[in-house]
């Protein structure tokens, strides 16, 4: 009696299953994708049309500074002019999509550049979805000067970027670096200005005195950096527009070094070296006041703030080797984030606030990598005989850093790579560069 | 194989597994038929089975709110186009060394310059998208029936037949060699350019009969006067009804699809091809931990219906995160959906509504 009453209750259950999935077949078909891929998005940018001979060559240069900005993030890829189907006439003309459908162009960047008698120059630019067939964001117009042209490429490229990625560009930018010529024992260095892509050079120190770690301000309208022209390192401030210089307050018989801005652009966070002990301070600019952040016999160096200006981070050979810290603003107790073997150094805090970029020596080779701010998640994205002092984009998206290469005639070149750790590159320059350190986008 | 064939065969499994090891057939029960049956979820019986299914209502298509135009541009101003007058020309400030270009909002157009219109210009005479020669979503379908030509082609000679019997020669007619009376141009055998079976024709009429309704009760009257006989119902009688089916007056809002389900290996290819396109390559970090569910309807020929392509829901991320994520998802589906998606089609009805989670969870990690 029992085995048939299981029987049939078997048997309901059974049947009764399938009847409740049924729920999961009503409505419309639902599936989930996993899986993708990861390819540079193809992209075609049409020589902007000019209605002046001296604007079309502007125009040209201006379309090729766009299209080299967005190949350059590995994240486009830029479709040769030779497969357009159709050229681009006007800019007011509509768009054929199916034309830019055929050769898979998946955006279209459309422009127009006049060059006014005047000097005024004016660039327009449209970004088109070409499979959705439809503008992304309205049509955008810079307005600027002849020898401003570059600039406003870069605006034009970061809004594009801007558009189709969902995060801020980095192209209308600079980066300040230490220029580097002669051989390693006899090296001069100087302040150099450029670009983020290397172009537009400009020498703001000569090279009678070392200089080294140049940073910009949060506004990027100054930079610190330490200099040896009194014979011991100090730090100087520098007025990028007027290249206009001074020291800051610095301790009888001490050397202070690695300095760095605090977000609101009026504090400054350094090492100081007094006595053979290397310790952190804090100082307000406009007053030359310094309050002491740590005091262990250790060495503590390489400070950088938050994003919010509540924490610092540093590093430090407290434990017995080089590793990272974590403190806040004003001292206090500092926490160790780094846990892998190797030794670890020059720790920068990510624009974002997630990120920490640093620079780790393990078995003989240097590499540039990131960790999250409580040290997990550790990833290197680099790895050759000497890579250092690495340098975030004003999105958080790059890192710039250092990579020189081994021998007497060894030289240093700045590079830069995505956090993902793909499209390594290195940033053109025409004499060797070190210490690079990215400027905020330019208003 | 969807979750309920799976869990149906797994509890037929399990059933039969207990019965064996339970000595469910012992010889002292009395003998039975055991018969091997096809496993056959519920839901499948019945909606094989089931002649009259409510007919499924069109539901609005929810169009997407076209993106911030504004955007969050830190450094730039965009407002409507402007004239030309108002633009700020380029000031530099004399002592910086690179003059900053200022951002200037759209402009109508000036004297000399581009014309900047407020939205992007459209062609109306141009001709539709779908229409052109390059387009790859405009080719033919491949699963549509084999076009024929036109005009008719001529019958091949019929082969020489012999007769069985003989026949008696006759004296030739004289009036046999009269030449005939020229007959009148027939209008040539009617012939189309493609041939469209029954299953593609297009519905005019609901694709699905209606669900009886719940018999009257009882008349509490039986002496009630009959109700005078209905006359044929007019066209324009059966449009208000096929619109009042159609129109969501229907018991269930969410019918069952009719037809068999599709099976495991129809969705896999479906997946697997959706995310061939499914870049993610120029995703923000934030875009990459954003999930969306991209909901949209289907042509009979397997394509998308461009316009149905929206957004029902995105989690993990911010809106300006789900806005990319899901024109990513929407560029897949529009990409790998140009020729049509192979799916079956007569199983229509079970595709023809279709909801896309595009998870990169995955993704993040390569």
């Amino acid at each position: 009696m029992m085995t048939r009453f299981l029987t049939l209750l078997a048997l309901l259950v059974t049947w009764a299953l399938p009847a409740a999935a049924q729920d999961e077949n009503r409505g419309p078909l639902r599936i989930e994708i996993t899986e993708g891929v990861i390819e540079p998005l193809p992209f075609a940018v049409p020589r902007f049309i000019s209605d002046s001979a001296g604007g079309r060559d502007l125009a040209e240069r201006i379309t090729r500074v766009i299209a080299a900005d967005l190949s350059g993030t590995g994240l486009f890829r830029e479709i040769r002019e030779d497969a357009f189907i159709s050229p681009i006439t006007s800019f007011s003309s509509p768009v054929q999509f199916s034309d830019w459908k055929a050769i898979n162009a998946q955006a279209l960047v459309t422009g127009s550049v006049s060059l006014e008698a005047s000097g005024r120059l004016v660039v327009q630019f449209r970004l088109y979805d070409v499979f959705a067939g439809q503008e992304m964001g309205n049509g955008l117009q810079f307005v600027g000067t002849e020898e401003g042209w570059r600039r406003m490429a870069h605006k034009v490229a970061d809004q594009v970027y801007s558009r189709i990625t969902g995060e801020g560009g980095y192209f209308d930018s600079r980066v300040v670096f230490v220029a580097e010529s002669g051989p390693k024992d006899d090296r001069a260095k100087r302040l150099a200005l450029m670009d983020y892509d290397g172009a537009n050079v400009k020498y703001l120190t000569d090279s009678s005195a070392l200089v080294l770690a140049p940073r910009f301000s949060p506004t990027g309208d100054r930079i610190l950096y330490t200099s040896y022209e009194t014979g011991r390192p100090r730090i100087y401030v520098l007025d990028v527009a007027s290249v206009q210089r001074r020291a800051l307050e610095a301790q009888d018989g001490a050397m202070s070094f690695a300095p760095r801005f605090g977000p609101d652009g009026r504090t400054v966070v350094y090492s100081l070296t007094r006595g053979g002990n290397t310790d952190l301070y804090r100082m307000d600019i406009a007053t030359g006041e310094s309050i002491h952040l740590t005091s262990a016999p250790s060495i503590e160096t390489a400070p950088s703030f938050s994003p919010d200006g509540k924490r610092i981070v540093f590093e430090s050979d407290r434990s017995g080797s080089r590793q990272i810290y974590i403190m806040p603003a004003q001292g206090g107790p500092a926490e160790r984030i780094s846990s892998g073997a190797g030794l670890y150094g020059t720790p920068v805090w990510s624009p974002r606030g997630d990120l920490i970029a640093f620079t780790k020596q393990s078995k003989r080779r240097f590499h540039i990598g990131v960790m999250r701010v409580d040290g997990s998640e550790e990833r290197l994205l680099t790895a050759s005989f000497l890579d250092e002092g690495p340098t975030w984009s004003p999105n958080g998206r790059v890192i710039m850093f250092t990579r020189e290469t081994q021998g007497a005639q060894g030289r240093a070149n700045l590079y830069s790579v995505d956090i993902t750790g793909r499209n390594l590159r290195k940033v053109p320059t025409d004499t060797g560069a070190s210490d690079p350190s990215w400027s905020p986008l330019l208003d | 194989m969807n979750a309920g064939q799976f869990i149906s065969g797994a509890g037929h499994l399990g059933l039969i597994g207990w019965a064996l090891a339970g000595n469910l057939f012992a010889p002292d029960t009395p003998p039975f038929e055991v018969t091997e049956v096809t496993a056959i979820s519920a839901e499948e019986y019945a909606a094989l089975t089931q002649s009259d299914t409510v007919p499924e209502a069109i539901a609005d298509v929810a169009i997407l709110d076209a993106p911030d135009p504004g955007g969050p541009a830190p450094d730039l101003s965009s407002r409507a186009d402007a004239a030309p007058e108002r633009a700020r020309p380029g000031e530099a400030d004399a002592s910086a060394p690179d003059t900053a270009p200022e951002t200037l909002p759209e402009a109508p157009p000036p004297p000399r310059a581009v014309d900047v219109p407020g939205a992007a210009p459209q062609a109306p005479a141009a001709p539709p998208e779908e229409s052109a020669a390059l387009l790859p979503d405009a080719d033919p379908q491949p699963r549509a029936a084999p076009r024929v030509r036109p005009d008719p082609v001529a019958p091949p000679e019929p082969d020489t037949l012999t007769e069985e019997t003989s026949r008696d020669e006759r004296a030739p007619d004289p009036e046999a060699d009269a030449p005939a009376e020229p007959s009148e141009a027939a209008a040539p055998e009617a012939a189309t350019t493609e041939i469209v079976t029954e299953a593609e024709k297009a519905a005019a009429a609901p694709e699905r009969s209606l669900r009886p309704r719940a018999r009257p009760g009882a008349p509490a009257d039986a002496h009630e006067e009959p109700a005078p006989e209905a006359e044929p119902p007019d066209d324009a009688a059966v449009d208000a009804a096929i619109a009042e089916a159609l129109g969501g007056d229907a018991p269930d809002p969410a019918p069952a699809p009719a037809g068999p389900p599709l099976s495991r290996g129809e969705r896999e290819a479906l997946r697997v091809a959706v995310g061939r396109c499914w870049n993610v390559g120029s995703l923000s970090t934030d875009a990459l931990g954003t999930t969306v569910v991209v909901g949209l309807e289907m042509s009979r020929d397997g394509t998308p219906v461009r316009s149905s392509i929206r957004m029902v829901g995105a989690t993990g991320g911010s809106g300006e995160a789900s806005r990319q994520a899901f024109e990513a998802a929407r560029r897949a589906i529009i990409r790998c959906g140009a020729r049509g998606f192979d799916l079956p089609p007569e199983k229509y009805d079970r595709w023809r509504d279709i909801e896309m989670t595009f998870n990169p969870e995955n993704m993040r990690t390569k």
